[in-house]
């Protein structure tokens, strides 16, 4: 289309923009570079930290990181892409639709025996019949086959409109809503939803935080007044309670199932008692929702350890294996010391600077334990003693006591996400329309029939013709059977 | 003795395939009815032979057969000849089954050639215990079913179109169905393909996903994956209906879509690491 010279320049310029993002031709583009760029994105390694990215690509890390290929599906021109997908659906939808909505809706009735000649199938039938019983047998024949029917009358006889499948027009609009739908359900997800993770302790409880957020304005960029939304955590009146943790196994030793037993209380009355979960059964609660993610052992807590006291000379041992619980004062029998674990780290680090004792790791690579030891009461030493190193420090001063930490029953915790996601129900209401709309469009097919009915001398001439939007084949040999039997038809009179 | 009978009906059907395959061809090459009638006998035992070990494979396992490669590669062909059946009693076109049938053999080969590691019967482990899961594998085979058909559809298209167009002729070419109806056959394949791929791969996907981690997407390679093969056979419906595009651009876009799918079913497993590799199970 040329540009008119009366249209001023941005008139131009906007229509041919228009005409860009209404075009078939910018979707293909579209869809082609989606798939392009999430074919990059799946080889290169996503959200790494910097460094991995100049290990693996040398000189070509500061072109990745820069383009934002190691997060690619945030990435602002992947974004960009998805909007103009949205923009595509929308233009088109708004080029197209009104114009199909008419043409599907308001079909000639009346048409003479030259249209009916011109369609692809068509069919001409000679009766011996009045026109008014060959019509009678047309539009039983029809109605047979489910076809809506329309009349019009003419000078030369009259012409008959059937049709069916007419929704199915309108199934690829119902899968482009349907986009948008599933896109609008992961853009409020992205804004209002939350999800958090958290390790449970057996019988500790646990007030859930949620995350709350607010519309607000933002002016920082040139002084623009823009949307902003600030989040924030706060505490909830829901708390979790973990009744236990459990691994079931097969019999060959492999996993079969972690599961968790949940109680939850909400403003101090509990609403849920003792719900199991398991992966693939999550628990919900207004709006939240507790998925069995992981478990391991507490990096910080012991429930009790076992120690045996030795002779530091002799390195025989004085006592048999004796438990103390954690935090609990217990006497070490048969001398007048008494113990208490304080304190426990799974991979034992020390920082010098803070003199500070902490987890290296949440492995149990080098577990130690905190102990506080008193003689007749009184505070003597408070040592830390190694799983892996016996004997590395003199836990008991001025004695002939060493102490072994020998074993320790760790805490299990069960490790939940937990979720809120209003905008997952509209996903799925998507989803459900964008089936809807691909059987409409894929397996209801819109038919259109025009019958013209035509008194010549003493026959009766009928041309029966039609269209169809896809699936010609099968309609061939319809339309086929509709003309065989409007031939053969026993109730009306002698065939020719 | 239990694992037996479904390597037993695999074996059997591994035959079964590559005689099926012969006849079609055979019947391609001398179009003697006989040939056609004894292809299509063969084509249903073949059928039966690798639905007895889906089944026998399901009472071994205790669980639906596609848990790991071997079982999904034999569902994939159990289905794809279902439909093919379905297809030639409808349209009675006996050609397209020498390529269909080679499309089958070469998936029952590259089964057959799996490492003993991945034939084993696996129990289930805790995410893939899910009706979702089943429901999710079921009918995003069901689509890959669907776009291999297409594939074969239009690899003869676009063999066909070339004859037609320069009015050359060869006796193989010419006993393959018009392009019309191969384009049309190519485009109903995609279409029962792409709406249980849709539904499948990508919806009830997203559906278990949600039910055992908490997130309907999170983009690990055999989603993107997906996403990916999905947007290619979106390309191809939308090709179809675009001036400059329809006919043979369509059908390349066709074949590239199954490439994609291809690489989303054995190419995400072996070379890119993620949740759903069978292969590191």
């Amino acid at each position: 289309m040329a540009a008119s010279d009366k249209n001023p320049i941005h008139k131009t310029i906007g229509n041919k923009i228009w005409g860009l993002f209404g075009s078939l031709k910018f979707t293909l583009f579209i869809l082609f570079s989606l798939a392009l760029f999430s074919i990059i994105g799946t080889f290169i390694q996503q959200n790494q930290p910097p460094a991995f990215y100049t290990m693996a690509y040398g000189k070509w890390a500061s072109l990745i990181l820069r383009l934002g290929l190691e997060d690619m599906y945030h990435a602002r021109w992947f974004s960009t892409l998805l909007i103009f997908l949205i923009a595509n659906i929308v233009v088109c939808t708004i080029d197209r639709f009104p114009p199909k909505w008419k043409t599907t809706l308001e079909s000639r009735v009346d048409v003479d025996a030259r249209f009916i000649k011109n369609l692809l199938n068509n069919h001409t039938i000679i009766l011996n019949d009045e026109p008014v019983f060959a019509r009678e047998r047309i539009l039983n024949v029809l109605r047979s086959k489910r076809y809506k029917i329309k009349e019009a009358n003419n000078a030369e006889g009259m012409s008959i409109y059937a049709w069916k499948g007419m929704i199915g027009r309108f199934g690829s609009d119902v899968v482009h809503v349907s986009l948008l739908l599933i896109l609008a359900g992961v853009i409020i997800g992205s804004i209002v939803g939350f999800k958090d993770f958290g390790a449970f302790y057996e019988g500790e409880v646990t007030t859930i935080p949620v995350t709350e957020f607010q519309f607000g304005i933002d002016s920082s960029w040139y002084g623009i007044p823009l949307p902003k939304i600030q989040r924030h955590k706060k505490a909830s009146d829901i708390q979790l309670r973990l009744d236990k943790f459990w691994i079931d196994y097969y019999e060959t030793g492999q996993i079969k199932q972690y599961n968790s037993l949940l109680t939850v209380s909400d403003n101090g009355k509990e609403v849920i008692k003792g719900k199991q979960i398991w992966v693939n059964a999550p628990l919900h609660y207004k709006g939240l929702t507790f998925y069995q993610s992981s478990y391991g052992m507490a990096y910080d807590k012991v429930k009790q350890a076992e120690f045996v006291l030795k002779n530091s000379k002799s390195g025989k041992a004085i006592t048999p294996l004796f438990t103390a619980d954690w935090n609990t004062p217990s006497d070490i029998s048969g001398t007048d010391y008494m113990i208490k674990v304080v304190g426990f780290v799974s991979d034992f680090a020390f920082d010098p600077a803070t003199k500070a004792i902490f987890p290296k790791s949440a492995e149990h690579n080098n577990p130690a334990i905190n102990v506080e030891i008193y003689k007749a009461g009184k505070l003597v030493s408070r040592p830390w003693l190694f799983y892996n190193y016996a004997d590395l420090f003199a836990a008991i001063p001025d004695s002939n006591y060493e102490l072994v930490f020998q074993r320790y029953q760790g805490i299990v915790y069960t490790g939940l996400s937990i979720n809120n996601d209003p905008g997952t129900t509209v996903v799925w209401a998507g989803a459900v329309l964008m089936v809807v709309g691909f059987f409409m469009a894929f397996f209801i097919f819109h038919k259109k029939i025009w019958i013209n009915v035509k008194r010549n001398g003493n026959e009766t001439e009928v041309y029966v013709g039609g269209m169809i939007n896809k699936n010609k084949f099968i309609f061939e040999r319809e339309l086929s059977e509709i003309a065989e039997s409007i031939k053969s038809d026993i109730s009306g009179g002698m065939r020719k | 003795m239990k694992v037996i009978m479904s390597l037993l009906f695999f074996d059997m059907a591994f035959w079964f395939y590559l005689a099926t395959m012969i006849l079609y061809i055979g019947y391609w090459i001398i179009k003697k009815e006989w040939l056609g009638q004894a292809s299509t006998v063969l084509a249903i035992i073949s059928t039966f032979a690798i639905f007895m070990m889906l089944i026998f494979r399901t009472k071994e396992s205790g669980h639906a057969p596609f848990s790991n490669l071997y079982e999904s590669m034999s569902f994939f062909v159990c289905i794809m000849s279902v439909a093919y059946l379905i297809i030639e009693f409808r349209y009675k076109i006996k050609v397209v089954g020498a390529f269909v049938m080679s499309i089958a053999f070469i998936a029952m080969l590259a089964t057959s050639m799996l490492p003993y590691r991945f034939q084993d019967i696996q129990p289930l482990n805790p995410a893939l215990q899910s009706i979702w899961f089943e429901l999710h594998v079921f009918s995003a085979f069901i689509g890959y079913a669907g776009f291999g058909l297409a594939l074969g559809m239009a690899v003869m298209y676009l063999i066909k179109a070339r004859f037609e167009e320069s009015k050359t002729s060869h006796f193989l070419v010419d006993r393959l169905p018009p392009s019309a109806i191969l384009d049309e056959l190519s485009y109903k394949s995609v279409a029962w393909g792409f709406i249980f791929f849709t539904m499948g791969a990508l919806i009830l996907g997203a559906v278990w996903a949600n039910k055992a981690w908490g997130t309907y997407w999170s983009w690990d390679p055999k989603e993107t994956w997906s996403l990916i093969t999905w947007f290619v056979y979106a390309a191809y419906l939308h090709a179809r209906v675009t001036r400059g595009w329809r006919g043979k651009k369509a059908a390349y876009v066709a074949i590239f879509g199954f490439l994609s799918t291809v690489f989303l079913y054995w190419g995400v497993s072996f070379v890119l690491p993620g949740l759903h590799t069978y292969a590191s199970q």
